[in-house]
């Protein structure tokens, strides 16, 4: 079977899965336990947070918040941030972040969106006019899970504060996370991150932020993470996350490059005949979007899925329309009728030039067989 | 003093020299629904009491029992042996706190020394002295408590009544082979032949890969929910996507559906007879959808040479069978947002009123035969 939905999740690496197998089966103490073996854990775990913490910022101004997941860190920061005023964020995000806004309007918070070009990054233009001295909170996704069109959120940030020095900024970097190199500048206050999209385990995330901000909890208990996040922590997944994010940081460079080759091997390997390109030529290469032309992306899906390749896709067969296609890929600008054969590809380091341009084969084979039969 | 529950059937007790058929058969469903659960299932008189269990599971066999067709109404009850003392003991446990009440007693053990109007004073009259906070209404009394005085110097004490699903009991009237879709109508119409007593075998048609497994699982939810009233049930899935692709192909798109359904009851009716299934069951509402014209039904009825097709949702409007899938658990499944069947090849303009010519000729542009072997060999078989 060759994977190629590594967006949705990676395959963990069982290197990290050895590492940490000490902390399910003989490690297995409650951190917050006042006995030596509770404590030793914990003191880990403040190293561990540490050294995640280091990989994108630095530990003086951040500080790490364990999660169960990405969602959750979005959550988190959405609505311990967000209180007042308005909110603005944009059509690309990913729906932890946009469902949150939808929910921010039941609260009678205004909530504006700022619109994407047709490349999938933000109109930064508009997203600025959008925001004014009442803007509580900013979300801006690092990498669109979708298209992989990265969003310069450094930048991005400076230009919100020097609007509103008061307006959070927080950005969804699940997608770019161990993947993208990058270093969070000081006018990022809020980070979310995801250990599975990494090679780690599902059920672990985290939310960076600005250790001077004052946030109140979103899960209230017996105080762990700093009163920021309470529940027994994950020791086994916060451990395996550990592991792959420093495993992902030391190759991240040799990683990207080798993603850019697999990206470049599908773009040019798949037929144009069949096959439109939506990702922008600058998108993280770990994820490509392609239309397939005419027919819809989950039949295709299912069809390849069947020959041994296992894809993504941005549609659905819903018999409810608005379901039905993504609406990141239509506030790309993209029109239904494409918008109905959008497949999404996406590359680990562990997938292989052969795989891939077997895929590319197993696609074009698939659309070229399937427009005879509908046509 | 036992917590028991009495079950009063319906129309059972209409039936003369086969109603020991019947009760036996309803007995066997209350087993099977009351599987796993230590009880004991005893027939009283033109009723049943269900004793023998752990008395934290009175409410957990309540809901099962009041789910099986032929189940009139049921009551949770106290079994105590016949004195006024263990009576109202029970009855105080039933009574209300405050409002209004009326004891209601039945006195078949004839040899009480009270008749049924001096018991009904006397432990009205206790249970007033009790309680100051309640008063006697016999007209419409907020709370009624019954007693029942058996012959065999035990008594039974009970509340309010607990409506059944009503019904016949599933299996004593034959087997019928319903098609289901992953919509609001087929369910309903398998619940409304199971209650009056017909065993349910599914057949279900999907077109993968243009439909997902998501469909399919629906249905399967579907069934799982059906199969609850109707003593389980085995769904047939029967892959269709190559003779949607060949009437696509070869015959005139708009008669994509009337055509498809003819061989849907084609495959249902070869299906039922192997499975010994004596009818088609289709959800099926008059005029409800294009193909469901008197014209469209009378063409994917034509094919079904031997069998009857039952449509018991045909005179009811969309909102009725609304009511029904709600009240049955099956709506919200049934409104999950995934196709069942493909849109893909939906005609634009699909033929309303066929005429059984023009059907036939577009018909035998296809290899009738040919594509029903091939669709009855991707049969996969689930048993719910």
């Amino acid at each position: 079977m060759i994977y190629l939905d590594n967006a949705a999740t990676t395959k963990p690496d069982i290197r990290c899965l050895n590492l940490a197998e000490q902390y399910l089966i003989e490690n297995y103490y409650n951190p917050s336990a006042l006995y030596a073996e509770g404590y030793n854990l914990h003191k880990q775990l403040v190293k561990t947070r540490s050294d995640i913490l280091n990989l994108i910022a630095n530990d003086w101004d951040y500080q790490l918040v364990f999660t169960s997941c990405g969602t959750e860190a979005d959550n988190q920061a959405l609505f311990c941030g967000g209180k007042r005023g308005n909110v603005v964020t944009t059509a690309g995000e990913h729906s932890a972040v946009f469902n949150c806004a939808s929910e921010f309007k039941e609260r009678g918070i205004e909530v504006r969106v700022a619109p994407l070009n047709d490349d999938g990054k933000v109109n930064i233009q508009s997203l600025l006019g959008m925001i004014d001295d009442r803007t509580s909170l900013v979300s801006v996704i690092h990498v669109n899970n979708e298209t992989g069109a990265i969003n310069d959120v450094n930048g991005i940030a400076q230009a919100v504060k020097a609007i509103n020095s008061r307006a959070l900024f927080h950005s969804d970097g699940v997608q770019a996370f161990g993947k993208i190199p990058f270093k969070m500048s000081a006018d990022v206050d809020l980070y979310s991150v995801s250990a599975h999209k990494i090679n780690g385990v599902k059920g672990c995330g985290a939310l960076i932020k600005r250790k001077n901000l004052i946030i109140k909890p979103l899960i209230c208990g017996g105080g762990q993470e700093n009163g920021l996040r309470s529940g027994t922590e994950n020791v086994f997944a916060i451990k395996a996350f550990e592991y792959a994010a420093k495993s992902k940081y030391e190759n991240i460079q040799l990683n990207y490059k080798f993603a850019q080759t697999l990206n470049a091997a599908m773009r040019e390997k798949l037929d144009g005949q069949f096959f439109d390109i939506i990702s922008p030529a600058d998108a993280s290469p770990y994820i490509l979007s392609v239309a397939a032309k005419g027919v819809r992306g989950e039949i295709i899906l299912h069809e390849v899925n069947d020959k041994g390749l296992i894809i993504g896709t941005g549609s659905a067969c819903s018999s409810n329309d608005k379901k039905r296609y993504s609406r990141v890929i239509l506030a790309c600008g993209i029109d239904e009728e494409r918008a109905d054969g959008v497949l999404r590809i996406s590359f680990s380091a562990e997938n292989t030039v052969e795989e891939v341009e077997e895929a590319a084969n197993i696609l074009n084979e698939t659309v070229k067989m399937r427009k005879e039969i509908m046509e | 003093m036992d917590k028991v529950i009495i079950v009063r059937y319906c129309e059972i007790h209409l039936k003369g020299n086969n109603r020991g058929f019947f009760e036996r058969i309803f007995v066997e469903n209350m087993e099977r629904a009351l599987k796993g659960i230590k009880h004991e299932i005893r027939k009283q008189s033109g009723r049943y009491v269900i004793e023998g269990f752990e008395s934290e599971q009175a409410s957990y066999i309540t809901d099962k029992v009041k789910n099986v067709f032929g189940v009139h109404t049921l009551s949770a009850a106290y079994k105590v042996s016949t004195s006024l003392d263990n009576i109202f003991e029970a009855v105080i446990k039933l009574a209300p706190v405050s409002g209004t009440f009326k004891i209601d007693t039945h006195r078949a053990d004839k040899t009480f020394n009270m008749n049924s109007m001096q018991i009904n004073a006397e432990i009205g009259g206790r249970l007033l002295e009790y309680n100051n906070n309640l008063r006697v209404d016999v007209h419409s009394p907020q709370a009624v408590i019954g007693i029942d005085l058996r012959e065999n110097g035990t008594s039974l004490v009970f509340g309010n009544l607990i409506n059944g699903v009503g019904g016949m009991p599933v299996g004593t009237a034959g087997k019928g082979m319903l098609l289901i879709s992953g919509g609001i109508d087929s369910p309903v119409a398998g619940y409304m032949m199971a209650k009056r007593g017909m065993r349910i075998e599914c057949i279900h048609f999907h077109s993968y890969p243009y439909t997902n497994m998501q469909a399919k699982e629906k249905v399967e939810e579907l069934a799982s929910v059906l199969a609850k009233y109707s003593c389980g049930t085995v769904l047939n899935v029967v892959k269709v996507t190559h003779i949607q692709e060949e009437i696509h192909k070869k015959c005139n798109g708009d008669f994509m559906v009337t055509i498809l359904r003819r061989f849907m009851f084609r495959i249902a009716e070869r299906l039922a007879k192997k499975c010994g299934s004596q009818c088609l069951i289709t959800g099926e509402s008059l005029g409800q959808v294009a193909s469901q014209t008197i014209e469209g039904m009378t063409s994917s009825g034509s094919v079904v040479s031997k069998l009857p097709i039952l449509r018991p949702l045909c005179g009811f409007d969309k909102n009725e069978i609304i009511e029904r899938s709600r009240a049955m658990g099956a709506y919200e499944i049934s409104i999950k947002p995934y196709e069942d069947c493909c849109t893909v090849f939906l005609p634009r303009h699909p033929v309303i009123h066929p005429k059984m010519r023009d059907v036939l000729e577009e018909e035998a542009k296809l290899d009738i035969e040919a594509l029903i072997s091939e669709a009855l060999n991707s049969l996969e078989v689930i048993k719910i």
